[in-house]
């Protein structure tokens, strides 16, 4: 189990847990992020920027501070295919 | 009680294209743009269709019906306070799953409701083809495609929507699983019978369960202390059946429920290479070369308006020139002349130095709203924005500052923290609106080249940027972090751009030009009747001896607070110039001048009252009070070095 922020990109992740406040989760829920849900990490801001969550599950993208981040505990799923 | 006409509620998640649909109903009268809750007003609108008037709102989009930010706020009183004789749900069928949370919610309201599956044809491009009569079967609602940019689907949409206000069947509340199913019933039934029921019972129940603790907790304990303990006992419950808090539950329940829904209803075509904006989109928002892209989009944005603006302009100014030489010809130099002068200066002025930058500005400003690049200027800018105690999402309302102040300060409302709303609110007025370009461009472009106007605009970020640093000084508390939605991207229909392009053309003339012609008249009836010389004089310390400007200006700078091209336009009336001459009587370093104090000095006025309204009188006094000390310090500045 990592948090997001180490997440590799392009590989497929599954949300294992999403830790932080109420209302960051609150917010995520809203936006269709949920727990068990499959994610990709699509791209990185420069310097410490936010990243770029793809929403497989959904098929919504969401940019997250990394603060935000920090907080999203993803598992690696095994290789599509 | 309530008028006779049917009151039809447009909701939907934001982006679902619910105001393009609503504007294809009722005329292009709501502003749509591409970025998560920019239509912040909502729009009543009275329409007769084929001879039946309904009454409809447009409300801004809302993501869920447990609000996370002030837009939300006021999507839910609307909601509950125009108690809808019909809720039509806008769904944006590309993202089907997720749009549905949102349809499950207002379903438990119970009210008549019907789905709008719009942008049905971006699924099909994804290759998610959905069959409307299924997913009707499995929300228990009627649901009618429509592809709201065409037009399409309209015309079904309305006699839906005829035939369930004549029928007035109410949606059927969907289930939970059962033990959560179950407790919801429970303490629904704990309701006492005087308690202000929301909708129904159920419904009620589900919302406090679902609130927040420190929120809703607060308020119960006072009015309904029995009925608060047993919400808790629920709510703890649930908690220790689920392993989560009974917020998480639901929603989690609500996202399995909308993902079955979607798979039964639909039908995913896999395997499809990345459509095209997903391609683009690789590389607007690649960590390298996403940021040559921003600025050259910027640069590309900011020339295209010169280019345009500029002959424009030039061709336009010369028949005003002669219209006023044959006023004065004609008419003497007696009080009808100054009439008739302030008149042409302030009609011609708007047509002739205002409109050809004004124009493209705001088409422009339309495109990249529609086309979704403000959320990607905020994924792109958020690591800056750090820097002056901001994050991303306060990019878009700073990029809308760009076009108009006022706007961009209703658009903080997309913010979560107040204290995020009033810092961002605090900065807009700093930002060069299209008036101020429109001087920018007028005397700085046009007197000393495209660059030096480039550089303004370049000096003016900057100091937005050590205003915004300072300011963090007094607003400590750490924003939350970025959670911003990037919505796909949609090619922008040039109708589209041209109504909303229109719209704002619109509002220009009745608001602002009014205010031009009626400011000219005022500063030539002044000069007839000296009274200027009064108020030039009261200014000259600080306009001549600390600006260097001619004492004639003092008075311009003032009007400045009505609406910031009225000093452009009354500069060229007080000096007694015409545009073209204006070299003859002012020095290029002064034009400089002017154009920084003009820029930074005071909000105008409908900045002023909106920053009132929506953030508090104190916050409007500070932003007036900041900018007058910036405007002086930085003209003292640019005169110091030039």
């Amino acid at each position: 189990m990592i948090s997001l922020v180490q997440a590799p990109r392009g590989k497929t992740l599954k949300v294992v847990a999403i830790l932080g406040g109420e209302g960051v989760r609150r917010r995520l829920f809203a936006l269709g992020f949920h727990k068990d849900d499959l994610i990709e990490v699509n791209s990185q801001g420069i310097l410490r920027g936010p990243i770029l969550v793809n929403n497989l599950t959904s098929d919504t993208s969401v940019a997250l501070g990394r603060g935000v981040a920090h907080k999203i505990m993803v598992d690696i799923v095994a290789d599509e295919e | 009680m309530k008028n006779s006409f049917p009151v039809v509620i447009f909701i939907g998640q934001p982006n679902s294209g619910k105001s393009t649909l609503f504007n294809a109903i009722a005329g292009p009268k709501a502003e749509t743009s591409n970025f998560p809750g920019t239509t912040v007003k909502h729009t009543h609108s009275r329409v007769t269709v084929e001879g039946r008037v309904l009454n409809i709102v447009d409300l801004p989009g809302t993501y869920s019906l447990n609000p996370s930010e002030p837009a939300e706020k006021v999507v839910l009183s609307h909601l509950y306070q125009e108690k809808p004789d019909l809720i039509i749900n806008v769904v944006d069928a590309s993202i089907l799953g997720r749009s549905l949370e949102l349809t499950l919610e207002l379903l438990e309201l119970e009210y008549p409701m019907i789905v709008a599956l719009n942008m049905v044809d971006l699924a099909e491009k994804k290759g998610i083809l959905i069959d409307p009569g299924k997913l009707e079967r499995l929300l228990g609602v009627r649901v009618v495609p429509t592809i709201a940019s065409h037009g399409r689907g309209v015309k079904e949409l309305l006699e839906a929507a005829f035939a369930c206000l004549d029928a007035g069947s109410r949606a059927p509340s969907p289930r939970l699983s059962s033990d959560v199913e179950e407790e919801i019933k429970r303490f629904s039934e704990e309701i006492p019978d005087n308690f202000p029921v929301e909708a129904n019972r159920r419904f009620t129940a589900v919302k406090m369960l679902e609130s927040n603790e420190v929120f809703c907790g607060q308020v119960l304990a006072d009015i309904e202390p029995i009925l608060n303990r047993k919400l808790k006992s629920a709510k703890k419950r649930i908690e220790e059946k689920r392993g989560a808090p009974a917020y998480e539950v639901i929603a989690a329940e609500r996202h399995h429920l909308a993902l079955k829904i979607l798979e039964q209803s639909s039908h995913v075509r896999r395997g499809q290479h990345l459509s095209w904006d997903k391609r683009v989109d690789v590389i607007l928002m690649h960590p390298l070369l996403g940021y040559p892209i921003l600025a050259g989009v910027f640069l590309l944005f900011f020339f295209l308006i010169f280019k345009i603006g500029g002959p424009l302009e030039a061709m336009l100014l010369g028949p005003l020139g002669r219209l006023r030489e044959y006023f004065s010809g004609q008419l003497g130099s007696g009080l009808l002349f100054h009439i008739a002068d302030g008149l042409l200066q302030g009609i011609g002025g708007g047509v002739a130095i205002v409109l050809p930058y004004f124009l493209p500005l705001l088409f422009f400003m339309a495109f990249l709203e529609d086309l979704g690049y403000l959320a990607r200027a905020g994924f792109l800018l958020d690591t800056f924005m750090h820097q002056i105690g901001l994050h991303g999402k306060s990019v878009s309302p700073f990029i809308l500052g760009f076009g108009c102040n006022v706007p961009a300060i209703l658009s903080t409302r997309i913010l979560e923290s107040q204290r995020d709303r009033i810092l961002t609110s605090l900065l807009i007025p700093f930002i060069p609106c299209s008036a101020r370009t429109t001087i920018i461009l007028a005397l700085v472009a046009f007197y000393l080249g495209p660059f030096w106007a480039l550089g303004f605009y370049f000096f003016n970020i900057l100091i937005v940027a050590v205003i915004g640093r300072l300011l963090t000084f007094f607003f400590k508390s750490p924003s939350p972090g970025l959670i911003l939605e990037i919505p796909s991207l949609k090619l922008p229909s040039l109708k589209k751009m041209a109504s909303k392009t229109y719209v704002e053309l619109r509002a220009f003339s009745k608001f602002a030009w009014p205010l031009l012609v009626g400011g000219s008249i005022v500063l030539s009836l002044l000069q007839f009747l000296t009274l200027d010389k009064i108020l030039n004089v009261l200014f000259s310390p600080l306009v001549v001896h600390g600006l260097g400007l001619p004492r004639e200006l003092g008075i311009t700078l003032v009007f400045g607070f009505l609406r910031k091209e009225l000093s452009l336009i009354m500069m060229l009336q007080a000096l007694g110039v015409e545009y073209s001459h204006l070299l003859s009587v002012v020095s290029r370093e002064q034009i400089l001048v002017f154009t920084v104090f003009v820029s930074f000095f005071i909000p105008c006025l409908s900045t002023f009252a909106v920053l009132w309204k929506e953030i508090g009188k104190k916050i409007a006094f500070l932003s007036a009070g900041l900018s007058i000390i910036v405007a002086i310090l930085v003209s003292l500045l640019v005169r110091s070095i030039i």
